[in-house]
């Protein structure tokens, strides 16, 4: 009798195993199991950046981190959220027209594409706008250029300059380091095609949200280790940059919403090949040899469980004589940066941020 | 022996939600007829008022065509013998519709473009996860068919 249900229980295991190793790169790949819950209620967000987060459960936002990678793509944003709360106001949703868009291919895969954002009233005037390469957030596996649509044109009109927003391959069909090397392609391509679209390729940042304010410090770091036109500055908002699990922020903020720390948890099942790719310098940001960077702007949420990572980074970073200015914002929450129409504390980032970047292209 | 039929069901229902992760095929019907019903209902809005030809062609080559891949996935769904609802829009789709609405002229122009661009890259991911990992064979067919359509659309969207 025990010997057959122990085979009964092995055939169980076994098949088990062999569905998930079968769909370790498949959207439908199942999350990792649960973690135990943290029981610290997060602190409570400003009023404004609470009515988002009402929003986005209004719209129906099901916990990222209990879904498989192609049920997470289909939950609604954060900025989703933002353009109800916008709606409800009596605010316009649509585009700012300041700016127009084109996307272009950098690569051969459908993913591998940027969104170039140009001031309408530069097009076809013949100047050299500076460039700022742009990097979406979505712990690389999750949302894309059109869910990011608020800060790169944001920028193109604050800053008068063009906003190259780059797509690129998601995990887990595209595991690590994927993500990097085509951050990396990208910021070569940009460099190259630049001047073709009234860009100065001399005069070039690099900005990112989340993941993809990791990717602007790791392609910064790219950019020094081949010898590429170093960017002016790199401004990184609240970026994945350390992979340890028990920083102060994934404790008090790891039942904040729209990221929580299982979510974290969530990403790297699906983004690493191994748990040591969480380790990789290029992941593990203050791990990295950060000397000799562009000057660089970090900016966090208070209610957020990546704060301590961008906090880390800005101490590693001044040991490293880079110079850093780190500003952590109230009351706000992840995802708050390009929520400035409905979100105070996004709009005094949003100008601490344009105002960075402005003295660092009028050098 | 009355251990093992005891242990085999509970180890089954523990490990069972492990392998569902695909859509049910009742959230991929509701899914793919809610994106449909909003493709179709946005595009009329916008043919209300566009002056520009290019949206014009687009929106009747949309409302055309997610009227056929409704179609297509009610008749899958039936031979998959599942009797879904009537098509709804779920609350994203809806506030997407609400926000075209409130704009006029060129804005609503804008607006439409913007959320076709959004709202395919997620039908894509819909019908490309449910060709790939669905458990109606049905349905999975008819995924698999819609998943070069919606491909089109949005390499016609990167022209726009």
């Amino acid at each position: 009798m025990k010997s057959r249900l122990l085979l009964g229980m092995a055939l169980l295991l076994g098949t088990s195993a062999a569905a998930s190793a079968q769909s370790a790169m498949s959207p439908n790949a199942p999350p990792p199991p649960p973690a135990p819950v943290a029981v610290t209620p997060p602190p409570q967000a400003a009023a404004d950046m609470q009515a988002v987060l009402d929003a986005h459960k209004a719209l129906g936002a099901k916990p990222i981190e209990t879904l498989s990678p192609a049920k997470a793509r289909l939950q609604p944003s954060a900025t989703d959220a933002a353009r109800r709360v916008m709606r409800e106001r009596g605010m316009s949703t649509a585009p700012d027209p300041a700016v127009t868009t084109k996307d272009v291919a950098y690569g051969a895969d459908p993913q591998q594409f940027a969104r170039i954002y140009t001031p309408a009233a530069v097009v076809g005037s013949g100047a050299q706008l500076p460039v700022v390469v742009y990097y979406h957030g979505g712990g690389w596996v999750i949302a894309d250029v059109n869910v990011y649509d608020p800060t790169p044109r944001l920028l193109a009109k604050q800053l008068n300059a063009i906003v190259v927003s780059v797509e690129y391959r998601h995990a887990p069909e595209f595991k690590f380091p994927s993500q990097h090397e085509d951050a990396a392609a990208a910021y070569r391509w940009v460099l190259a095609n630049a001047a073709s679209w009234g860009g100065n390729p001399a005069k070039i940042a690099l900005a990112g949200e989340s993941a993809g304010g990791n990717l602007a410090v790791a392609t910064a770091i790219y950019a020094r280790d081949n010898g590429l036109t170093a960017p002016l500055h790199v401004l990184s908002v609240y970026p994945i940059a350390n992979s340890a699990m028990q920083l102060p922020s994934k404790v008090d903020s790891a039942n904040a919403k729209p990221l929580n720390t299982p979510m974290l948890k969530w990403f790297g099942h699906y983004y690493a090949r191994t748990a040591a790719d969480q380790m990789d310098p290029r992941v593990n940001l203050v791990g990295a040899n950060l000397a000799g960077l562009p000057a660089t702007t970090i900016i966090n949420a208070q209610i957020d469980p990546l704060r301590s990572d961008g906090e880390t980074l800005a101490q590693a970073m001044k040991k490293a004589r880079v110079d850093v200015d780190q500003k952590t914002f109230p009351g706000v929450t992840h995802e708050f940066f390009g929520m400035g129409k409905v979100v105070r504390g996004a709009y005094d980032a949003e100008l601490y941020a344009v105002a960075q970047l402005k003295k660092a292209f009028a050098r | 022996m009355k251990m093992l039929a005891f242990a085999l069901p509970v180890a089954i229902a523990i490990s069972a939600p492990a392998y569902a992760q695909a859509l049910s095929p009742t959230e991929y019907v509701a899914m793919a007829g809610s994106g449909d019903m909003y493709e179709i209902q946005s595009s009329q809005t916008v043919l209300q008022t566009t002056q520009d030809p290019k949206i014009r062609t687009f929106a009747q080559m949309m409302i055309k065509h997610h009227t056929k891949s409704t179609a297509d996935v009610k008749a899958a769904a039936a031979k998959s013998r599942i009797k879904p609802k009537p098509p709804m829009l779920m609350p994203a789709h809806a506030e997407l519709l609400t926000q075209l609405q409130a704009e006029t002229g060129p804005a609503r122009d804008q607006t439409y473009i913007a959320q076709q661009k959004q709202a395919h890259a997620q039908a894509l991911e819909l019908h490309k996860s449910y060709a790939q990992g669905g458990t109606a064979p049905a349905l999975k067919m008819a995924a698999a068919k819609i998943v070069p359509v919606v491909q089109q659309h949005i390499d016609m969207l990167k022209t726009m």
